[in-house]
Formats: structure tokens, C-alpha cells, sequence
């Protein structure tokens, strides 16, 4: 599980292109959006693209994305839950 | 406002070639959305609105040859023009005295598309490389017909043609044009149906605005073209008015880049705008054709504008897009000539495929209704925040009110250029280029990036690419130097705008198929998203709009502020020229003769300029205050006092352009001391326009600047930086001079810019110290 966290910190930097971040700036519990790392709705469709393309998790609907991407944690628990590569 | 007349109106879309047809679809209810025919797309599964012809069809209606270069968005543009043009009785002979604008995003993109691999890698279609620019999209329909006075093209995505409509308006209040052919047009492309799928707000089904159960919206296609005439004009004329244009809005959300906010503040306050211009009150409106894409969030948005706006009486509303899709850049125009028709007919449009209220929503015309109208709101939004709203009126008889427009008495046309900044390949953000310009020997120079880390945040530039951060970098700075704590209006200029993310798009698009590609790429290649990024950056709601015309991208955007000043709807703006290069497009444009001939060098440009109506007067500095702030007193560069664009021009319509406008500053030729030229090293260009040059103002000493900034779309924003530093500085560097026999110590008191762009499109510019 913390194999699949700092790889997923590490696809999560590169999709969004945070410029200067490392996998250790970004706190697994911490909220992705609003508060913590000031995510907002483009972040959210870029992260299903990078669930895709990496895992293989299409989501159709992105409200789904609420949920899923409270945090990098559930972000993991649900990629592991759900992968189908 | 006194309203302007609408002689002659055109229109192509999904439910009809021709206002006749797209009358019967709007009375009997008849969509013309519906499974993908034309495009060629793996996307099968959106139902689309496209317009029933395809490209070789519409070139034979139209007489032209199957082997011409043309692009789906002029072919229907010109279907549309047409017919606006037959309508209002506007001849070939006319139309030297007749402007066109036009509102476009995606241009020659259905091309660019189907073509970009062999772009870069054969010679094969490069005869199409030169039609990606949207302001050739708009060249191709106007000279169709013949030769208009002049040309651009406004380019703020689904909002275009909205805001050249505003801008026609603008051209009459002010005089200088009687008669302006304005509107929009858009075809479909796999481009942004993919791009719009990547930001999932495309529906499945068959859209469904201001319904609880709205999923997305439905792309749509077509033109529409609307034929603003001054009074005077149509009396002369003899023609009649089929409408009125008596009122317009434009604000900028200012809120993210392709979402609406939560209260709809940039549509609340186009429509107020829009109301207040034409002096009628909330209650007055008896119809309003909304946005109302059909996206959860576009309707939210709207429905609280309007409520905001209209309180408990919210006047019947519709979104007439579940007829046609959403025509993206066309809908302004297209959905205005809906509520012309709706005005002359007597009936509310129906909302189609409406059944379930939703949550704090209004509640839309579920069905076709007969229904007396005199005035109607006709919305259009696009993404940046980049909201406009149109106020179209009945025709009374008789024609009452003021016989003169607003504008054309405006007595001063001066104003004041307060600061000017630029990113360039010469030193950025200061002015030590003019001691010792750097001369580069390469054929395309990248330009020197100051650190941004002082204007923007690590996690606003995530999405930020090159062109985005000079634009943000060179505003912050420019209105920080021009004294004034916020401007009315941002107005920017692009050739291409975020070519950048375009490329990446069109690289995944191109190479690994129409899945899983990045929506960051597709919301930041629309050209708008400079000026809008610009606008939440500086927290501005004030108009906003982007031109995107070839090489007098610029210029439009400066004309545009120029007009509004002297109308005194805006005392202040910012004036920004933007264009980036990459490798690949910089070969592209190479091999399809656009740009990097001959010993021409590419570069890229960054300027933000910021005008003003008055100086306020500087206070005497306090002795307490430090050496350094005294230094940063305000003090206006220089003034700009005319500016005149044109078409085609002859030499005798350069000669009267160029009387016009030494007449409106009250000078004469003899008071411009240099000539500003745009010699590039294209070698028979420079020679026309060297000559045309000399033929048009004599002996008088001529400058350059090309040689030491490169040539890019925007590059005459670079031109008019230089030639406010040498008024500011009373020196002209011995370096700008084309003839180094004619270099001289005399001070600069009225610099002249000629622009000749290609050769099609020239603008005057006329600086004053």
C-alpha cells in the first residue's frame, strides 16, 4: 500500500504538473481540494484520466470524484479496491 | 444608447439552411439534433446538431471550385453571409464602405486536424497550414463576396459572436462606419467534440437545459450574420430595419477558466448592462434566449443571474440549443437572429425536451407560444468568464428618438498610454534593450522569461504554460507602472494563442487516438484564456474579449479600446498582445509560407499596454517620501491619438485612411517625425511594403524593429512598446533606424506605426509625446 501511495504522489505531480512538489510535500491524509492542496474541478478530470490510464478505472459521472479523492489515502484504497491493471 | 438598425440578417444551422426553414423548425418544434453524420470521429455515441451538407456540398451551392483551399467554418460562414448581405441589398460595389467581423475559435482547426502529422512530416497539404488562423477563416468568407472595408475577428470562445456584434455597435456609435456585417460562425470539429468530452460535459442523450435531470450538452454547427446599419444610413439606403439592436453587455465572470460561478456575477451584470445601455427597465423584457447549455453548471449559474437580476418576475425564458446543439463561437449570432425572428413572428421559442423543474432554477418556455415581443435578452457565454448579453427590440413605428449616434460627436480622440511592458527575446520587463539590443543570427529565438515566481503562485502555474505567465507577468507589471489601481477593460490580442497545449492536443489527438486525453490541454488552447486568466489574476469584471486576426491581432484589441474610450464606456484598459512559438508549429508555419521566410526571424511576444482617458494629476511628491517612490510617479509614456485599420487597401484608400486619421489628432504630415514600419526580412514583402511606405508619406525617416524583436502574430504590440519608449525618452536608438544613413538626434514628438500585415490588412497608428 505505501508502494502504490508514493507512486500514485508521484502520478498525481506529474498529471497536474506541480512544478517544485515532491511526493514527501504531499501528506496522504490531507484533503486534495479546498483546504489542503487547493485542487479544483479540472484537477478532479485530470485525475480520472490518470485512474485510466494507469489503472484502468473509467469513471462515467465525475461527482464520483467527491468520494474518491478526498485524500491520496482514499485515493489508494480505492484504486487498489477497484484496478483492473 | 440611440439603437442601431438591423437591415439584413443570415443563418445555417442544424434545423435549416435559411431563415425560412429555421423559422418552420422554431414554430413546429423541429430539432435538428441528432446521431454524428458528417464529422469523422470514433465518438459516435454524442448526439451532435450539424449542419446537413457536407464541405464539397456547400462549395457547390456556393460556386466554388471542389479544389479550393476553404475551411467548413467559412463555407457556412459565407452560406450565412449571403443571405444577410441579398437581404440588406449590399452589393459587391458596396462593400468598400461595408466592415465585416467575425467570431470564430477553432478557425481552420477540421483541417489542421485531419492534416497535422503530414504538416510536420511530408509537403502534403501544406497549401491548408495557412488557414488554421481563425482571422483566415474570416478573410475567406469576407473576400468571397468581395472587398470589405475591413476585417477581424473576435475569438472569446461561445461568446465570439456576441462580442462582434458589440464591436460592429461600437464602430457605428463612434462614426466610423456606416454600415457593419457582424456575427459568427463554428463548424464541429474532432478537436474540441474530444475536448469537451475530456472536461465531461457532453450528454449522451439529447441535451436537456434548465431540466433537474440536465446531464451536459449536445455540440452543434452553423453561421449567422447580422447587418448593423446607422439610421442615416438605411434612410439613404432605402432599406428597411427587421430589428434593433438597442442595448449590450459584456463582463467577465473572473471566477475559473471553464467554469460559471456559483451566483452568475459575470451574466448578471452583462444583462444589467445590456438593460441600463438601452435605458429599459427588468420589467420592460419580454423574453430572454438564454446561454442554457444544458451543463449542471451553466444553467445554476444563469438561472441565479437572471433571479438575481428580474427578482420574482424572471420574464419567459428559453434555450433554444435542444434545436441546434451548442454552435460554441456562432451562437451569439445565431441565437440573436432566433429572437429576431421571434420578435417579427410574435412567439416565444420553446425550451425543448424540458420536463422536470429544477432546484433553484427557473423555469423555462416548455413549448412554442404565441406571444407579442418588443424587447428581448439574447445571452451568450463562453468559457474564462467571457459574458455578453444582447438587448434586440421591435421595430416601432414610427422610428422615434435622437438622430445622431453617441460616439460621433465625441470631440477628443485622445487618450493616454500610461505604461507598456513586454517579455520579448530583448530584455524583459525593463528598458535596457534600447542602450544595447541584443541582435541574434538564428531564425527562431525563444524569449528571455524573467523568474515568475514574484506574480504567480507554484500552484496557479500548474496549468500556466509559457504564454500564460508573460500575459500575467507583463499585466501585473503594466498597470503597476500605469498608476491606476484596477482598468475598466481587459482586451487582448492572439495569432494563435496557447499554440503550446494546441500542440499537445493535437500530438495525442493525432498520434494515440480520441481517448483519455487531457483536459488542462484543451481548456487552455482556446485564445481567450490569456485575457480571461488575466482577469481572474487581477480580480476584474469588466469587459473582456480576445481578437484573433493574423497579424493584426493587436491592432483589434487596441482599435477596440481605442473606440471605447472615445464612447466613454470605459475610462481605462489594458491592451495586451500575446503570441508563443514552438518548434513544431515554428516549421509548420515555415513550410506553409506564414511565417520564418527569407531572412525573417520568429520570435515571441508578450506586451501588456494600459490606456487611459485622463491622467490623474500627479501630486507633488512629499519630502518624506523616498528618492525611489518619487520615481515611480505615474507619468503617461505617451498619447495615442488615432488609429484607423483597414482591408485590402488601395492606395487610395490608404491615402484617405491616413488623411482621417491625421484629421481626427488635428495634425498634419509634416508633424510625424518617424515612420514605425513592420519590415520583417521577408524579402518581396518588405519590398511592397517599403515602397508603399515611401508612396504614402515621402522622405519621412523610416524605423524598424523586427530585426531586433523577431515577427510574431503580435509583434506590432512590440511595435507600439518601442515607439512609446523613444517618445518617453525623447531618443530614438540609432539601432530602429531602416536606413542607417537616415539615423538622427532629432527628438521624437509623433511617431507614426504603419502595420502592413501580409499585405491584406493594414493599421495607422498614431503616437503623440
Amino acid at each position: 500500500m505505501d508502494d502504490l501511495i508514493y507512486t500514485l504522489k508521484q502520478q498525481i505531480i506529474e498529471a497536474l504538473n506541480l512544478e517544485d512538489m515532491t511526493p514527501e510535500d504531499i501528506d496522504e491524509n490531507a484533503s486534495l481540494f479546498g483546504e489542503g492542496l487547493g485542487l479544483d474541478s479540472i484537477d478532479a478530470l485530470e485525475l480520472i484520466v490518470l485512474m485510466e490510464k494507469n489503472y484502468g478505472i473509467k469513471l462515467k459521472d465525475p461527482s464520483q470524484g467527491k468520494e474518491i479523492f478526498k485524500s491520496v489515502a482514499v485515493m489508494a484504497d480505492f484504486i487498489q479496491k477497484n484496478r483492473t491493471k | 444608447m440611440k439603437p442601431i438598425l438591423i437591415t439584413g440578417t443570415g443563418v445555417v444551422s442544424a434545423i435549416g439552411l435559411g431563415k425560412a426553414e429555421t423559422l418552420e423548425a422554431l414554430l413546429n418544434g423541429r430539432s435538428g439534433v441528432g446521431p454524428l453524420q458528417y464529422l469523422k470521429t470514433e465518438h459516435k455515441e454524442f448526439p451532435v446538431g450539424e449542419v446537413k451538407l457536407t464541405d464539397a456540398e456547400m462549395r457547390s451551392r456556393l460556386g466554388i471550385a471542389d479544389d479550393a483551399i476553404t475551411t467548413r467554418t467559412a463555407l457556412m460562414g459565407m452560406l450565412a453571409l449571403e443571405e444577410a448581405l441579398k437581404e440588406a441589398g449590399l452589393t459587391p460595389e458596396m462593400l468598400p464602405n461595408v466592415g465585416f467581423i467575425s467570431g470564430t475559435t477553432v478557425g481552420g482547426m477540421d483541417m489542421s486536424e485531419q492534416f497535422y502529422l503530414d504538416y510536420i512530416n511530408s509537403e502534403a497539404h501544406k497549401e491548408y497550414i495557412a488557414a488554421h488562423d481563425c482571422g483566415n477563416c474570416t478573410e475567406m468568407t469576407a473576400d468571397h463576396f468581395g472587398k470589405f472595408a475591413f476585417v477581424t475577428t473576435l475569438s472569446t470562445a461561445c461568446s465570439s459572436a456576441a462580442n462582434a456584434i458589440i464591436l460592429g455597435a461600437n464602430m457605428i456609435r463612434c462614426g466610423e462606419a456606416d454600415i457593419v456585417v457582424v456575427g459568427g460562425s463554428e463548424c464541429i470539429t474532432k478537436f474540441h467534440l474530444n475536448g469537451f468530452n475530456s472536461l465531461m460535459i457532453l450528454d449522451t442523450a439529447p441535451c436537456r437545459p434548465f431540466d433537474a435531470t440536465r446531464n451536459g450538452l449536445n455540440l452543434g454547427e452553423g453561421a449567422a450574420y447580422l447587418v448593423l446599419e446607422s439610421e442615416e444610413s438605411a434612410k439613404r439606403r432605402g432599406v428597411k430595419a427587421q430589428a434593433l439592436l438597442s442595448g449590450y453587455g459584456n463582463a467577465c465572470d473572473a471566477f475559473h477558466q471553464t467554469a460559471s460561478s456559483p451566483d452568475g456575477e459575470g451574466a448578471y451584470r452583462a444583462m444589467k448592462e445590456a438593460m441600463e445601455l438601452a435605458g429599459i427597465q427588468p420589467s420592460n423584457i419580454d423574453y430572454i434566449n438564454a446561454h442554457g447549455t444544458g451543463t449542471p453548471n451553466n444553467d445554476a449559474s444563469e438561472s441565479q443571474a437572471m433571479m438575481r437580476l428580474f427578482g420574482e418576475d424572471v420574464p419567459p425564458v428559453s434555450s433554444t440549443k435542444p434545436f441546434t446543439g451548442h454552435t460554441t463561437s456562432a451562437s451569439g449570432s445565431i441565437e440573436a437572429v432566433f429572437c429576431i425572428l421571434a420578435l417579427q413572428q410574435g412567439f416565444l421559442p420553446a425550451n425543448l425536451n424540458w420536463s422536470h423543474a429544477m432546484e433553484d432554477g427557473i423555469v423555462p418556455v416548455s413549448q412554442s407560444t404565441k406571444k407579442e415581443l418588443k424587447h428581448v435578452l439574447c445571452n451568450a457565454f463562453g468559457f474564462g468568464g467571457n459574458d455578453s448579453s444582447l438587448l434586440l427590440s421591435k421595430v416601432p413605428e414610427p422610428v422615434e428618438g435622437p438622430t445622431k449616434y453617441d460616439g460621433a460627436s465625441t470631440g477628443s480622440a485622445t487618450c493616454f498610454v500610461m505604461s507598456a511592458k513586454q517579455i520579448s527575446l530583448q530584455q524583459p520587463l525593463n528598458e535596457d534593450w534600447m542602450q544595447e539590443p541584443v541582435v541574434y543570427d538564428a531564425p527562431f529565438v525563444r524569449s528571455i522569461d524573467p523568474s515568475f515566481k514574484e506574480y504567480i503562485s507554484p500552484i496557479e502555474a500548474r496549468r500556466m504554460g509559457k504564454i500564460l505567465k508573460r500575459a500575467v507577468a507583463t499585466s501585473k507589471e503594466a498597470l503597476n507602472a500605469s498608476g491606476l489601481n484596477t482598468v475598466d477593460a481587459i482586451i487582448t490580442g492572439t495569432g494563435y494563442g496557447c499554440i503550446e497545449n494546441t500542440e499537445f492536443f493535437l500530438d495525442a489527438l493525432s498520434n494515440d487516438g480520441e481517448q483519455l486525453l487531457k483536459p488542462t490541454y484543451f481548456m487552455q488552447s482556446t485564445h481567450n484564456t490569456i485575457s480571461s486568466l488575466v482577469a481572474i489574476q487581477t480580480k476584474n469584471h469588466g469587459y473582456n474579449v480576445t481578437y484573433a486576426h493574423k497579424g493584426i491581432s493587436f491592432d483589434s484589441a487596441l482599435q477596440d479600446a481605442w473606440l471605447q474610450l472615445r464612447l466613454g464606456k470605459i475610462d481605462s484598459a489594458l491592451v495586451g498582445g500575446h503570441d508563443e512559438m514552438t518548434e513544431t508549429f515554428y516549421h509548420i508555419l515555415k513550410k506553409g509560407g506564414v511565417m520564418g521566410q527569407d531572412d525573417e526571424m520568429c520570435g515571441e511576444s508578450a506586451v501588456s499596454i494600459v490606456l487611459s482617458k485622463a491622467v490623474e494629476p500627479v501630486e507633488t511628491p512629499l519630502q518624506n517620501k523616498s528618492a525611489l517612490r518619487q520615481a515611480q510617479e505615474p507619468r503617461p509614456l505617451c498619447k495615442l491619438s488615432g488609429f484607423q485599420m483597414l482591408h485590402q487597401p488601395t492606395m487610395n484608400t490608404l491615402m484617405d485612411a491616413l488623411a482621417r486619421l491625421l484629421q481626427s489628432a488635428g495634425k498634419s504630415l509634416a508633424d510625424v517625425d518617424y515612420i514605425l514600419t513592420g519590415i520583417s526580412g521577408h524579402h518581396d514583402q518588405d519590398e511592397a511594403y517599403l515602397q508603399e511606405t515611401k508612396t504614402l508619406f515621402g522622405q519621412k525617416p523610416l524605423l524598424k524593429f523586427k530585426h531586433l524583436f523577431g515577427e510574431s502574430f503580435t509583434s506590432s504590440g512590440i511595435g507600439m512598446y518601442v515607439a512609446a519608449q523613444c517618445l518617453k525618452t525623447g531618443h530614438v536608438p540609432s539601432t530602429l533606424f531602416v536606413d542607417s544613413k537616415e539615423v538622427s538626434d532629432k527628438q521624437p514628438k509623433c511617431i507614426l506605426l504603419y502595420n502592413r500585415s501580409d499585405g491584406k490588412n493594414v493599421s495607422l497608428t498614431l503616437l503623440e509625446a
